[in-house]
């Protein structure tokens, strides 16, 4: 077969056949994988919910996971450095143009000097 | 490898800390690396007891880990086996008379095998496991 056929249907790569196939082919592979999985476990019992280190799972839509956790760690160990930095970040324009008009004239300073 | 004709495959193991001082898993940890190695026979530690076969525990079972201990044991695939490992599990050991003990393990779960010792030595621990193993095996026979 000529490799580059999907080239003149007018999808290129993104031909919805080739993703077809491809689907079925890795959903043909997940069911035999799931196939080779043990079978005698009790249904409805505690050996088919998820383990979560020995914790009851909570019920659907009881756990709530915030975005701030994932990057939980990263704030607390810059603890001092957002300290400071978060009450700069006041939203007003002025604010921030002062911060840059000081900047800029402290670079200007320090470039005359060197 | 098989050591079992019961359990068909390796024996996969999940270790389960109800409030030990760590003292046995040091001891564990020395069964399972090159010293004693008894991954080779297949004996290796999952991360899941969904995936286990033996239960080994250690400690006395506080209140907080009493639930989980029951949790854990019910999430094990059928058969089974559970090994008490170290003097806490087996009888409180040194906290016997406090007031956070839900154990020993025994009143919390049935126990295949006890392993004696503060801490036992690996031979023993592996020792236990061979023997709950036997157990298991004799069961499986007569019934």
């Amino acid at each position: 077969m000529d490799v580059a056929w999907t080239m003149h249907t007018g999808f290129g790569s993104w031909n919805p056949a080739l993703w077809l196939a491809a689907l079925l082919i890795a959903l043909v592979v997940a069911l035999a994988i799931r196939a080779l999985g043990r079978k005698d476990y009790r249904k409805n019992s505690a050996q088919t919910k998820p383990f979560i280190s020995g914790n009851e799972e909570p019920a659907h839509g009881g756990g709530h996971i915030p975005a701030s956790n994932l990057y939980w760690g990263f704030l607390e160990s810059m603890k001092a450095y957002y300290e400071r930095l978060v009450p700069l970040h006041t939203g007003m324009l002025g604010d921030y143009l002062v911060w840059f008009l000081g900047v800029l004239a402290a670079v200007l300073v320090i470039g005359l000097v060197i | 490898m098989r050591l079992s004709q019961t359990l068909g495959k390796s024996l996969w193991t999940f270790l389960f800390n109800s409030g030990s001082c760590n003292g046995c898993e040091i001891e564990m940890v020395a069964a399972v690396t090159p010293r004693y190695d008894v991954e080779r026979f297949g004996l290796k530690l999952v991360g899941s007891p969904r995936h286990a076969d033996l239960l080994l525990i250690t400690g006395p079972v506080t209140r907080k880990m009493a639930p989980r201990l029951k949790l854990v044991y019910e999430q094990m695939p059928d058969p089974k086996i559970v090994v008490c490992v170290g003097v806490c599990g087996i009888s409180g050991g040194t906290f016997y008379d406090s007031y956070n003990l839900a154990g020993p393990v025994d009143q919390i779960i049935p126990v295949d095998v006890y392993v004696p010792g503060c801490p036992p030595r690996p031979e023993a621990i592996i020792h236990g496991v061979v023997t709950a193993l036997a157990k298991l095996e004799q069961a499986e026979k007569v019934s």
